[in-house]
């Protein structure tokens, strides 16, 4: 009678271990994964830390698109990251350098290059060597963490008796150096544009994609609570006292006087950007760069997906490089061949860096680069950003590879389609502004009173006082963003790819012209590191 | 008789104990690996919102489609708080020595669902973030699952409104999602 109680408790033995231990291994398992995303979004928040700090650096400093002030900037963000990186992982209390075993490499894509802050060997010649003093705080050999050499986005191209480097940027903008179709030597740079770009030498109008493009009204900006008219040249703003006829700078946070007078006049960057354009174009003809094709690169393969599917080939791919029709929107053949050099120098040189890290790595795991996904690259090209990798750490039963890559939106690197909003009234003190897709913004804006304006200047500033410690905060603008389609993207345009196929399609061409002014200015106003610095100044001087 | 009474209870019991005990441990499991993918999948799905700054009705359909091949039911609540630094701003431009308050208010889940469901002509369906905005994510599941009935039935300690399976997300939007 008592047979079935027996069974069922002999049951009940020999099921329970089995459901205990299946219960702890499914356990282990989840607490696993979940750790693995969790810290997934660590690395994420870490990672936005260090975007956030070179943005507060580099918004507040007006030096901070010189290479030094950079080097200094970005170093400042890796030191956030890894504070953040502590503060974030529980492990507080432990020194950069501990976890930076963790961390084999940060890369800080700029404008034309990028960084890679990565240990390396800090090999010194042998009069360096000799020349240390006693008590030199670093030696020949050692290993140290740091930011590695600038990388450019350059690409070699051989065509006949053409022999040229093509550094690209995130923008159309190009520099070339090397001997051009005759063999003659070439150091060049400029943006790419449209064929619809004309400009007549006679009447010196400047057209570009059926728009006329002029100079504009002086720019205002205000400094404290004052407003001065400004110029931005090379990537410096200088305001005129209208009181003095000076003008001035400000230089981490102070006042700088200028000493020979700006020419007081409208603002023709825009229109230089175009003229220029134009002029570079007809150069690079004459070098025969035009003829150019993907073909012609050399030392590059193809460019491929993390399923190893071909997405770019440099050899098989016969596309023109320099096709002028739309050469600036997204799809064209130049922007195509673009991304895949500046990804392809990117991989290259990464995987370079992260499997040199095994070198270094004082762990017993073998440091693997994570496949970085189509998504992700997209942001890469996109804009200025971090991406960083986190390897080593245990996490159950496995070891943590994991990265991240986050956008930094705001910075003074380089002026994307979208950081251009235009304020409506730009001529009174609390008007509104608009991103350009806003929807029907052609038909509130016009050519007087309106103004496109770089996202940047929206940007909170301080300046110090000079007489106490004081620090005052400012906005150069006043204008308040509109609610619609800068606070709340409720009525803006958001399946738009390609801005410029959207402004040439409105009929109302106000908006087209006043975006593309503004674009223009934007960029011809940013540092270039090509440039004469004071040649390109005192040619805007009285 | 009472031979039979407590052959009854035998049976009874060694049934429960057969039968019973190791669906329970089943269907536990089972719910353990359901609130794992759910899990992944809401982090997953806020960490794109986040670092992407957009939430299309394509990736809004894959994450309802993945949480729901969990087999169980589930209430999705979402919510954007959207940053509005103008109050700030005007603080800062009457008195230059404050940063003023940045505000923000919130978009909930049938708000947000309107904007990316709205099929007008002209009208997106993507909702655009920007920097410095927050998107949170809470997900639970609605039906009782195996392992609910199971112990409602047994020792009654889950109450019919509670929910074993629950998933929750959230923070800063790192990136401008406008395609302008």
């Amino acid at each position: 009678m008592m047979k079935y109680q027996y069974l069922a408790v002999i049951f009940v033995i020999i099921m329970l271990p089995i459901s205990l231990v299946f219960s702890a291994y499914i356990n282990a398992q989840v607490d696993t994964l979940d750790l693995q995303i969790s810290y997934d979004t660590k690395l994420d928040n870490t990672t936005y830390d260090a975007i956030k700090a070179f943005q507060l650096n580099t918004v507040n400093s007006s030096t901070s698109d010189i290479v030094n002030s950079k080097i200094k900037d970005i170093e400042a963000a890796a030191n956030s990251f890894f504070t953040s990186l502590a503060n974030n992982f529980k492990m507080e209390g432990y020194n950069s350098e501990t976890l930076q075993e963790f961390v084999p490499a940060l890369v800080f894509t700029l404008y034309d290059g990028f960084y890679i802050y990565s240990p390396f060997e800090n090999t010194l010649d042998d009069e360096t060597k000799s020349k240390l003093p006693a008590n030199a705080t670093y030696t020949g050999g050692e290993e140290v963490t740091g930011l590695k050499p600038y990388i450019y986005y350059s690409c070699r191209y051989v065509k006949g008796s053409m022999d040229v480097t093509i550094t690209y940027s995130l923008d159309n903008y190009i520099t070339i150096q090397g001997y051009d179709q005759n063999g003659k030597g070439i150091n060049d740079a400029g943006y790419v544009l449209d064929d619809s770009l004309l400009y007549n030498s006679t009447t010196g109008e400047v057209r570009y994609r059926g728009i006329t493009i002029t100079s504009e009204l002086q720019l205002r900006e205000y400094v404290g609570d004052t407003e001065y008219a400004y110029v931005k040249i090379n990537g410096v703003k200088y305001y005129r006292n209208a009181n003095t006829n000076t003008w001035f700078t400000i230089t981490n946070g102070k006042i700088n006087q200028v000493a020979t007078p700006f020419r007081n006049e409208d603002n023709d960057m825009g229109y230089r950007y175009y003229k220029e354009a134009y002029e570079f174009k007809e150069r690079l003809k004459n070098y025969g760069i035009t003829n150019l094709r993907s073909s012609d690169a050399v030392g590059v393969q193809e460019v491929q997906d993390v399923d190893g599917n071909i997405i770019y080939s440099f050899v098989d791919s016969d596309n023109k490089i320099f096709d002028f029709n739309k050469i600036e929107e997204p799809d064209s053949n130049f922007n195509n061949h673009r991304m895949a050099v500046i990804r392809y120098v990117i991989e290259s040189n990464l995987s370079i860096a992260l499997s040199n890290y095994n070198n270094y790595g004082t762990g017993t795991y073998e440091f693997r680069m994570p496949k970085l996904a189509e998504e992700d690259w997209a942001r890469i090209l996109d804009n200025v950003c971090l991406v960083s990798f986190l390897q080593g750490l245990s996490i159950g039963g496995k070891i943590y590879n994991g990265y991240s890559v986050i956008n930094n939106n705001k910075n003074e690197e380089v002026v994307t389609e979208n950081a251009i909003y235009i304020v409506e009234n730009a001529r009174i003190k609390n008007s509104t502004y608009h991103r350009v897709t806003h929807k029907g913004l052609e038909n509130m804006v016009n050519t007087t009173t309106s103004r496109g304006v770089f996202n940047i200047d929206f940007e909170r500033k301080s300046i110090g006082s000079t007489t106490s410690e004081t620090t005052w905060y400012f906005y150069p603008h006043w204008d308040l963003g509109c609610y619609t389609c800068y606070v709340a993207q409720t009525n803006t345009e958001n399946s738009i790819n390609n801005i410029y196929e959207y402004l040439d399609g409105l009929s109302n061409k106000t908006l087209a012209k006043l975006y593309y002014t503004a674009l223009g200015r934007e960029r011809y106003s940013m540092y270039k590191v090509f440039r004469n610095p004071e040649e390109h100044v005192n040619a805007f001087k009285e | 008789m009472g031979d039979s009474l407590m052959t009854i209870i035998a049976i009874v019991l060694a049934a429960i104990l057969m039968f019973v005990f190791p669906l329970m441990s089943m269907s536990d499991r089972t719910d353990d690996i359901s609130q794992l993918t759910v899990k992944t999948a809401t982090t997953e799905f806020v960490d794109k919102v986040r670092t992407t700054g957009r939430l299309s009705i394509d990736d809004y359909a894959a994450f309802e489609q993945e949480i729901a091949a969990t087999g169980n039911t589930y209430d999705i609540e979402m919510e954007a708080k959207i940053l509005d630094e103008n109050p700030g701003k005007k603080t800062t431009q009457a008195s230059s020595t404050r940063i003023g308050e940045n505000v923000s208010y919130s978009m909930y889940t049938s708000q947000i669902l309107d904007i990316l469901s709205s099929n007008n002509e002209g009208t997106s369906k993507v909702l655009a973030l920007k920097e410095g905005d927050m998107f949170s994510t809470s997900v639970r599941n609605t039906n009782t699952t195996l392992s609910q009935q199971l112990k409602n039935f047994f020792y009654t300690v889950a109450g019919n409104d509670t929910y074993t399976i629950a998933a929750e997300h959230g923070g800063y939007v790192t990136a401008n999602g406008s395609g302008n």
